[in-house]
């Protein structure tokens, strides 16, 4: 899980910075002279070394943003409207209210196993976060529901099972309680 | 080389005596306003603990706008109050000013709980549009109106104050001095201390920011007239003011520290053209970085996108090369006098290392894919807040308590300061980034089942918050005895 490692990354990165300190906190205790030519080259090394280690991390990183590429057809599209405190999920265009209501209420969308899917998202009101769980409860993917616009998610899922979708985005007292379901068969 | 700045002329006794009692007031206010707003934080916790399932979640939600909004304004105005004291070596900030927002932030703060506490306004602190427009009816729009007033009172005092410390340094240096230029040229100029520098840069940026919450109100305004306003242009503004906001609360923090670190180190601390540099990088590179605030907003355009990411890496490099490593430098080996004021100055740097990195790997749209808006994010800009500049603005409170007063502290009641401030601290913290890691969201009163641990994250954290409150209750006792002593004689 990407999270997971993303937070041993932190946690060692963070480890060796505070071990760096503790070590200069220690030297205090036997004052010297520095040498600060000598401090200086191990400045300009750091630099390099930083510079470096964030040249590589965008280079990994940079090519595998979640937005839509154009050159990819998604086997089934999903059309998603968030509303206070609800999500309406369906297999056709939402246009109105009366449309967002049945889809709140009707049976949960399916979507197919190993095919990439569009999730069409948009919002009659405030913003909220289109967020989806998987049965094993991770964020595996999410964007924003925003009113006046229409974000793409595309995700291709690899587990069976029924998905939950969480408001990640504060959009009132009812904010933690909102939700959708879908299933991927 | 630098040669002398033209001497302004400084205050006399008498004026630098009112602005000693203007700085020790604004301390002993942010002293007593620390426990206050940190107990929203320790209420909010409990919460979600599920220490009060009677209690609507309304109260959990108005509670969280008012404890991050009086938390960044808190350290905001305890940052400027430090900065403008610490310029008062260099230039001559207007005493009037600071009163008039002494005065200014006061009444913001109480609209701001007669709007939260009062009238449950819960939007958090970025009020994100439309949203103080779909209350449900669980707040008036009086109300709304009332908070909108509130922000207006607060960004109106505090452009000013900006302002006036630009004004102040201007008197003395040019704005190419102030920036370093000089310096980054290889060119003779004035001798530029790097409280000034970063003062300046950080200002600069804050205005900007002021003006982008200006533009946010009057379109709210000209919405509530029945105009058509853009949320992307909104989402857009809002994050570029709150970003601006807490990284120029950190910068000053620094800028402090750059001034106040070397009389306990024994060691200059000056400005050349490496600190130039970084201090100018940061002035264009904040200015982009604000983007990875709306990665998940898939309608930005994509270049806008990556180009945040690219800028949000990039500064970490002034960061961590010039200041991280400048406070090592500054440290090592030397004749450091060790005293509550110094550790936490020292600690307050580390803690923005730290919270630096976690917000370096958020700012990675691949891993911001799964981080947004989970318990991640307020466990980085905690890290960098709480255990950074929160931590400096402690210190610089002490040593002008210290100075002041003429009390001596209590070595050990300093270390037992120290000790409960980063076990409670960074255990409290813990638990935000475990939770993120597992994916629990933010800003959620209660936990649904998908998100269940979020409870016994809550719990623990609950835990560690006590030991970090008696930690700051030491440090109040200690530090507050002081400044009352101070104000008292001053």
């Amino acid at each position: 899980m990407i999270q997971m490692h993303a937070l041993y990354v932190f946690l060692a990165v963070a480890g060796l910075l505070v071990a760096i300190f503790i070590y200069v906190a220690s030297s205090t205790r036997h004052a010297r002279d520095i040498d600060s030519h000598a401090a200086y080259g191990i400045r300009t090394k750091f630099f390099l070394v930083l510079l470096g280690v964030l040249v590589v991390g965008l280079g990994l990183t940079l090519g595998k943003t979640p937005y839509p590429k154009e050159n990819e057809i998604p086997a089934k599209v999903v059309f998603v409207v968030g509303k206070q405190f609800s999500f309406g999920l369906s297999d056709s265009p939402i246009s109105n209210d009366e449309e967002y209501e049945s889809s709140t209420y009707s049976a949960p969308v399916q979507v197919p196993l190993d095919s990439l899917v569009e999730f069409r998202v948009t919002s009659f009101d405030v913003n909220h976060g289109f967020s989806v769980y998987s049965p094993d409860d991770h964020l595996i993917a999410q964007t924003q529901a925003m009113p006046g616009y229409v974000n793409r998610l595309r995700v291709r899922f690899t587990q069976p099972g029924r998905y939950t979708v969480l408001c990640l985005e504060l959009c009132g007292m009812g904010h933690h309680r909102m939700r959708g379901v879908f299933d991927v068969k | 080389m630098p040669v002398p700045a033209t001497a302004a002329p400084l205050l006399s006794e008498a004026e630098a005596l009112k602005f000693r009692r203007m700085t020790l007031i604004w301390g002993i206010t942010v002293l007593l306003l620390l426990p206050v707003l940190a107990a929203l934080g320790y209420f909010m916790r409990l919460y979600q603990s599920e220490a009060f399932p009677s209690m609507k979640p309304e109260w959990f939600y108005a509670v969280l706008t008012l404890h991050s909004l009086g938390m960044v304004g808190v350290w905001f105005v305890g940052s400027m109050a430090g900065v403008s004291y610490l310029l008062l070596r260099y230039t001559r900030p207007s005493l009037r000013i600071s009163k008039l927002n002494y005065w200014g932030t006061l009444l913001g703060v109480v609209l701001l709980i007669v709007c939260t506490l009062g009238g449950r306004f819960g939007t958090g602190w970025y009020f994100l549009y439309p949203l103080p427009l779909y209350s449900q009816h669980i707040w008036s729009p009086a109300t709304t109106f009332t908070f909108f007033v509130a922000l207006t009172i607060l960004g109106l005092c505090w452009t000013i104050w900006c302002l006036d410390l630009l004004r102040a340094i201007a008197q003395r240096y040019s704005l190419a001095a102030a920036l370093g230029w000089n310096y980054v040229a290889g060119k003779q100029g004035p001798e530029v201390p790097p409280l000034v520098l970063i003062t300046t840069v950080s200002l600069i940026v804050g205005v900007s920011g002021f003006v982008a919450a200006v533009i946010v109100i009057a379109l709210f305004a000209a919405r509530a007239l029945g105009v058509n306003v853009d949320p992307l242009l909104m989402k857009n503004l809002t994050f570029f003011f709150g970003h601006v906001l807490v990284n120029i609360t950190m910068y000053l923090g620094v800028a402090m520290v750059y001034e106040m670190l070397p009389s306990y180190a024994g060691r200059p601390w000056k400005t050349n053209r490496v600190v130039a540099i970084a201090w100018d990088a940061v002035l264009l590179l904040i200015l982009f970085a604000y983007f990875h605030h709306l990665y998940m907003d898939f309608a930005q355009p994509t270049w806008i996108q990556k180009f945040g990411q690219i800028c949000s890496y990039l500064l970490s490099v002034p960061a961590g090369v010039v200041s991280i490593f400048g406070t090592l430098l500054l440290v090592y080996g030397s004749k450091m006098r060790w005293t509550l004021a110094s550790t936490l100055f020292f600690l307050g740097i580390m803690g923005w290392g730290i919270g630096g990195i976690a917000a370096v790997i958020d700012s990675t749209v691949a891993v911001n894919f799964r981080f947004h808006n989970t318990l991640w994010v307020p466990a980085h800009f905690h890290t960098y807040y709480l255990m950074g500049v929160v931590l400096i603005i402690l210190g610089f409170i002490d040593h002008v308590g210290k100075e002041l007063s003429g009390l001596a502290e209590n070595p050990w009641r300093s270390k037992l300061t120290v000790v409960l401030l980063l076990f409670g601290g960074y255990g409290f913290l813990s638990m935000f980034y475990w939770a993120g890691a597992n994916s629990v969201p933010r800003r959620y009163a209660t936990y649904p089942h998908e998100a269940a641990q979020g409870v016994l994250y809550a719990r623990v954290a609950v835990g560690f918050i006590t030991v970090l409150f008696f930690g700051i209750l030491l440090y109040l006792w200690e530090t507050g005895r002081r400044c009352l002593k101070a104000l008292a004689s001053a």
